[in-house]
């Protein structure tokens, strides 16, 4: 079998945000590809096109203009062509509420921002992905291999 | 006495009266009957006397009318005013009726028995009566409208609150995504920064450079980063707390008879290391059920006995205790307190102890200063109230009210 490296898609409208998400994570060693678009829309876009073929995981903002993430995780949610794709959601807050809304509409796992590796590995787990990452003391190149789990 | 005045004298003396004087013997039969009873009845002294009094009393009352004077003649009461409501009706001689205020009393003379009534024309004072009953119906008519008005008042005060409420909750929940970047990019330069302290150890930099890049990290970038950081945290402490604050009015409750007596077990178990660490006693009386929501009710035990513990004098083992006094008559409302021997309020601020952002104590203990904020607004919302009693260096007892369940609206 071959494995294709999971490719994570981050859909967040802040720049600052998307920075920070990526930073955090290549300093922490991921190397997977980091796609990254500012809205919903240019979300599902890159999802149905389809175009690298590559496993996705997806890091999907709540909150963005045209297409919110909540959106966004109804429609791939309601097409069995993209309802298997991992979906983390990001928040800036931790109203309950608002999660409750997600949860209902069958994400599993969300982080509140700003997003630090911990987390995300957790959420990884949580999620039933297993990414081993080697860590190297020095300006990490660590070799990601991640596996999807079915 | 009467017989030191003449009969005409007398007469003349009764005539002058603007009353009506009747007399009646034992039968009742008229004896006297004035000029003032002339002008009241219309009748002419001499068509009445030896007249049955009946005459001047209307049918229908002349049965219950006779046995008042009967009961009045046999009684040991010398004088008193006639009927239930010192009224009467009386009954002229052209047919027509009218009120009129009675006293009557008796005397023995030459061993007969004489009765005599005074008669007043009640027909003014039934006008003041009437008045004074309008006057009451109107009042009350306009301390129901006023009622009304100050209901309507305070609902929508309730609405602006809310609607306040809204506000701030939206504001702060759009502050944290700058607030999100200011973290996150402050630590980012952080860690340059600290990157850069490991490359200036390179000895392959000329010394002088070395000490001077140093000196630029040090005091110029680091310190400048250290104040940004810390004032970002602090930002981020208010948001939060303004959050807290605007969910505490706006978070639904679900009203039910609440077991004040777990929940205050409960909260006391999630405090029992922080009073362990401040070798503090916490101790729980019996404590009523109240009408309430479970979560809102732990809110306010939670906050007021953290800070209970918060402030604590060092001079003394500290001691909180959660209780309950003995059940007031009214039934409607139970009381509970949270009472410390800790440092205590200073009079003065008392005022300022439930709004938001107030702190007496900064360094004392951690905290943006909105749990009493927080807690006198939602035991607002519970149909409840709060009042505190402090002396600076002695303590506070902090005493709060639920409605009971007997009081709740169907």
């Amino acid at each position: 079998m071959i494995h294709k490296p999971l490719v994570i898609l981050l859909a967040d409208d802040d720049d600052g945000h998307a920075h920070l998400i990526q930073r955090n994570l290549k300093r922490a060693g991921v190397v997977n590809r980091i796609e990254r678009v500012k809205d919903g829309q240019e979300a599902l876009n890159f999802v149905r096109e389809g175009k690298s073929d590559a496993p996705l995981l997806l890091l999907l903002d709540i909150n963005m203009p045209r297409v919110d993430g909540v959106e966004v995780l109804r429609q791939l949610k309601a097409d069995p062509a993209t309802s298997s794709i991992p979906v983390i959601m990001l928040t800036t807050t931790d109203d309950p509420r608002e999660i409750s809304r997600c949860y209902q509409l069958g994400c599993s796992v969300y982080i509140t921002k700003p997003v630090r590796y911990e987390e995300f590995a957790e959420a990884l787990s949580r999620l039933g992905l297993f990414l081993e990452i080697v860590k190297l003391p020095d300006p990490p190149h660590a070799t990601a291999v991640p596996t999807t789990s079915a | 006495m009467l017989a030191s005045i003449s009969p005409e004298r007398l007469a003349e003396i009764l005539d002058v009266a603007e009353d009506g004087i009747i007399t009646v013997d034992a039968q009742q039969r008229i004896v006297l009957f004035n000029r003032g009873a002339a002008n009241l009845f219309g009748y002419h002294p001499s068509e009445v006397l030896g007249q049955p009094l009946d005459l001047l009393i209307p049918t229908r009352f002349r049965g219950t009318h006779s046995d008042d004077v009967k009961a009045f003649a046999a009684g040991p009461v010398a004088a008193r005013p006639m009927g239930l409501r010192r009224v009467v009706t009386g009954l002229r001689k052209d047919g027509t009726e009218f009120p009129a205020e009675v006293t009557i009393c008796k005397l023995v003379a030459e061993g007969d028995l004489l009765l005599t009534a005074i008669v007043r024309d009640a027909v003014e004072r039934k006008k003041y009566e009437t008045a004074l009953l309008q006057l009451n119906q109107e009042l009350e008519e306009r301390v129901r409208q006023r009622t009304s008005e100050l209901a309507e008042r305070n609902l929508q005060l309730m609405q602006k609150t809310e609607e306040n409420e809204m506000f701030v909750y939206s504001v702060s929940h759009d502050l944290r995504s700058p607030l999100v970047n200011l973290e996150g990019f402050s630590q980012e330069l952080q860690l340059a920064v600290n990157d850069l302290a490991t490359l200036l150890s390179d000895d392959r930099i000329p010394s002088d450079i070395r000490s001077r890049a140093k000196e630029l990290l040090s005091s110029g970038i680091e310190e400048s980063v250290g104040f940004i950081r810390t004032a970002v945290n602090r930002l981020g402490r208010i948001i939060d707390a303004l959050l807290r604050l605007s969910r505490a009015g706006r978070v639904e409750y679900r009203l039910q008879l609440v077991d004040v007596q777990l929940v205050a077990q409960r909260v006391v178990d999630s405090l029992r290391s922080t009073a362990a660490a401040h070798k503090a006693e916490v101790v729980i009386g019996t404590l009523p059920p109240a009408w309430g929501d479970p979560d809102a009710v732990e809110q306010i035990l939670a906050n007021l006995v953290s800070n209970a513990l918060k402030y604590l004098d060092p001079a003394r083992p500290g001691r909180v205790e959660i209780g309950s006094p003995p059940p007031s008559a009214d039934q409607k409302t139970l009381t509970y307190f949270v009472r410390d021997n800790g440092v205590g309020i200073p009079a003065a601020y008392s005022t300022k102890l439930f709004q938001a952002f107030q702190r007496l104590h900064p360094d004392k203990a951690p905290g943006e200063g909105i749990g009493l904020a927080i807690v006198r607004r939602v035991l607002e919302r519970l149909g409840g109230t709060i009042a505190v009693e402090s002396r600076a260096g002695e303590g506070t007892i902090f005493t709060f009210t639920l409605p009971a369940e007997s009081s709740r609206h169907p």
